[in-house]
């Protein structure tokens, strides 16, 4: 009796579930499969193509886009888009870098102290976006350039600091295996991908991004949501650049420059649609692998950067469009059948 | 006992400061020289280092009663910089010192300030406009010289990738023909992946990552800027064997030069490339020009090229370059920080704090340049027009060829 009724509660809590999930989770499956299909296919070009070794550093660098993506993220699922990014990273890379130095404790307050002001002054966008209903773009636009100044003033462009070792270990092999990070991205996406399809807020913020207005009648808070939205992509910016200190042992002004369009890229590449309301985590973390595979060994041919250049974005053309929706159906026989 | 030496050395120094300003006292009175430092960008250490040194020496005795320096940072569009020229030019300025964003885009505004009998000296970065006066290390041979000594350290033999800077970038064009024109000589070199660093630590290290992962059969790297970021990545890789890397001056690279556990598992290099100091030596030339104690006609000057091997690097104790020290221990200055500040002839009045904070360094004050500038060859479209190009321009300067092709 008990087991049915156990059955039946988690039946009950399936069901409300966006009816896009199944197709959103053979996506991001069909990305990551892709990205396995790409390096294994790159074998013959090479030694050291295709290894394990190759496999770990294109995880490692691409762990920074899955995390910057998360944020982009929540901000796009509920309609938005933040073009802060780049400028939490180097804030946050910032902060790390000053406050987290080699004694091994100062992880303990430094990385919350570094996601609750990035998150904060994100947070600020979202009144912006929620209250003053100014237009996301310009919103975040605004807002990264005032961050970015900020940062520039107070360092003088000169950024101080102290390396730490316990960040730095994040991104070494060890005698346990890979490096830790790759573990890290592995609870991270179940993480992200639970918290948007199994969570009340998660649900919120689909029903959100697929129409305010719906969302609004049904009583949900959604300037609330929308500034919690905000809130999280910047903190997942300046979790990216703590992890980027840790990667590079130092802080720059530029550091989060480089995160912006593939933290967008990956988002849509991973199925997520840029009018929000669809898609989840683990399809941008397949957005994150697959574009950092593809650029690992494009750049590894000894071609030409125009050339390179060319390719990355032919390759990419091509799986968004086998990716699309109707090449996605008329991989289920059953489905296409029961259309036409 | 110390005390007393530190007393009479300010002692000292103070009365050689007052001995030297003296003359100057009366002019001063008159009237201050008006100096502009037009920057571009300040986002980056290099550029802030540049022009702290700047600042450092114009509040150096005597000048800091000669001089009232501005700043101005203009932003990365050439238009930007030149109409910031033009308003320097308004202001009444007697020199404009800059980093120029353009080397042709700025030409306007320079001769029109020229006519007006402004002093224009650009550091680092050169313009064509002949009136204004270049300085820079561009044409002191580095990237052939770096070249020549990765080729002798493989011992002509080798698998290699070549960490290049900015796609399109003037400079990154003139360093890759320069490394190009020493490793097709040997036909034993092989180049087994070209990336772009884009000259900072970060993207240098995630490319050299991408790449090692790729190619573990790696003899050699040439780097440029941003070579910290080639040795993170090869730490980080895993492998117990390091290869030899030669890079520009960041503090990190050096240190790992002489660090034993790296120099044991294979690590060498050689340090080189773009000095800090160019901005410091460009100050007071332009000085000197200034002060009508020197008659400079030159439109291109070269600054000497650093070149620091692994026996030649010393790790700095305080904050002052003394005994030929050219490092600082890590921890003390970012990673990236880029250690050539100090030139025993051309800058010795700069200290460590000159390049972090822009402070003069306690004591000193400015002392005179060797007679003597050097020439600096033409460059078509970097720093002359309508001129042609030296054929040895890839001549070997420093390092000599040790292998045979």
């Amino acid at each position: 009796m008990a087991e049915t009724s156990a059955s039946t509660e988690i039946a009950v809590r399936l069901r409300p579930l966006p009816t896009g999930i199944e197709r959103e989770l053979r996506t991001a499956v069909l990305l990551l499969l892709l990205a396995v299909v790409i390096v294994l296919a790159s074998r013959f070009l090479g030694p050291g193509f295709g290894t394990l070794r190759q496999i770990q550093a294109i995880l490692v660098i691409a762990s920074f886009t899955m995390v910057a993506s998360f944020g982009q993220q929540m901000v796009i699922l509920i309609g938005g888009l933040d073009l802060s990014v780049g400028s939490f990273v180097t804030l946050g890379g910032i902060l790390a870098f000053a406050w987290i130095g080699p004694n091994g404790w100062s992880l303990v307050w430094g990385i919350p102290a570094v996601l609750i002001v990035t998150g904060a002054i994100g947070a600020l966008s979202g009144v912006g976006v929620a209250f003053l209903r100014i237009p996301p773009f310009i919103m975040t636009l605004a807002m990264g350039i005032i961050v970015y100044g900020v940062v520039l003033g107070v360092t003088g462009g000169l950024p101080r600091g102290h390396a730490s070792p316990a960040l730095g270990w994040l991104f070494h092999p060890n005698r346990l295996g890979p490096p830790p990070v790759i573990y890290l991205m592995i609870l991270f996406t179940i993480f992200g991908t639970l918290l948007q399809t199994r969570t009340a807020f998660g649900r919120k913020v689909y029903a959100l991004g697929s129409s305010p207005r719906a969302a609004y009648v049904a009583a949900i808070p959604v300037r609330g949501l929308t500034v919690a939205c905000y809130a999280i992509g910047a903190a997942a910016g300046g979790a990216t650049g703590i992890m980027v200190v840790g990667y590079v042992g130092g802080a720059t002004l530029m550091m989060g420059q480089s995160y912006l369009l593939p933290s967008i890229a990956a988002v849509v590449v991973g199925g997520t649609a840029i009018t929000g309301g669809r898609g989840i985590f683990l399809g941008a973390v397949g957005g994150a692998v697959l574009l950092t595979a593809l650029s690992t060994i494009i750049s590894s041919l000894g071609i030409a950067e125009g050339w390179r250049n060319i390719i990355y974005g032919v390759v990419i053309l091509i799986a968004l469009i086998l990716l699309r929706d109707g090449i996605g159906l008329w991989l289920r026989p059953g489905r296409r059948r029961a259309q036409s | 006992m110390r005390l007393l030496t530190k007393l009479a050395c300010s002692l000292a120094a103070l009365a050689v400061a007052t001995g030297l300003a003296l003359p100057d006292a009366a002019q001063a009175q008159d009237k201050k020289f008006k100096i502009y430092l037009s920057m571009s960008y300040s986002g980056n250490a290099w550029q802030t280092e540049t022009s702290n040194l700047v600042k450092a020496l114009a509040a150096t005795p005597p000048y800091d009663k000669m001089v009232e320096l501005k700043t101005v940072i203009s932003g990365i569009d050439p238009q930007a910089q030149a109409s910031a020229y033009e308003s320097m030019i308004s202001n009444g300025a007697d020199a404009i010192i800059s980093f120029p964003i353009s080397a042709t885009a700025l030409n306007r505004s320079i001769k029109r300030g020229c006519k007006k009998g402004v002093l224009f000296f650009m550091y680092s970065g050169t313009v064509t406009e002949p009136c204004a006066h270049n300085v820079s290390y561009i044409t002191a041979g580095f990237s052939q010289n770096t070249a020549q000594a990765l080729v002798n350290m493989l011992h002509g033999k080798g698998n290699i990738l070549l960490d290049r800077g900015v796609p399109g970038n003037s400079v990154d064009k003139q360093n890759y023909q320069g490394a190009m024109s020493v490793f097709s000589k040997y036909p034993n070199i092989k180049i087994l992946q070209e990336y772009y660093g884009m000259w900072n630590d970060q993207t240098t290290q995630q490319e050299t990552a991408k790449a090692l992962a790729s190619h573990p059969d790696v003899d050699g790297i040439w780097g440029q800027n941003g070579e910290g970021g080639i040795l993170k990545a090869m730490l980080a890789s895993g492998q117990q064997k390091l290869v030899p890397v030669t890079g520009e001056n960041g503090n990190f690279f050096r240190l790992a030069l002489i660090n034993p556990d790296y120099v044991k598992r294979g690590l060498t290099g050689v340090s080189s490339g773009d000095p800090i100091a160019t901005s410091a030596y460009a100050f007071k030339l332009m000085m000197e020009v200034l002060t009508k104690k020197r008659t400079l006609t030159l439109h291109n000057i070269q600054y000497p090229l650093p070149w620091v091997t692994p026996a030649q690097i010393k790790v700095c104790t305080g904050d002052t370059f003394v005994g030929g020290c050219n490092v600082f221990p890590a921890g003390k200055v970012p990673d990236s920080f880029n250690t050539e500040i100090f030139n025993p002839t051309l800058t010795p009045e700069v200290s460590l704090n000159s390049a972090l904070n822009g402070t003069p360094t306690p004591g000193a004050t400015i002392q005179p340049l060797p007679a003597e500038v050097t020439p600096a060859p033409n460059l078509p479209g970097i720093n002359c027009e309508k001129c042609k190009a030296p054929a040895d321009i890839y001549k070997l300067t420093v390092e000599q060829p040790t292998v045979q092709p």
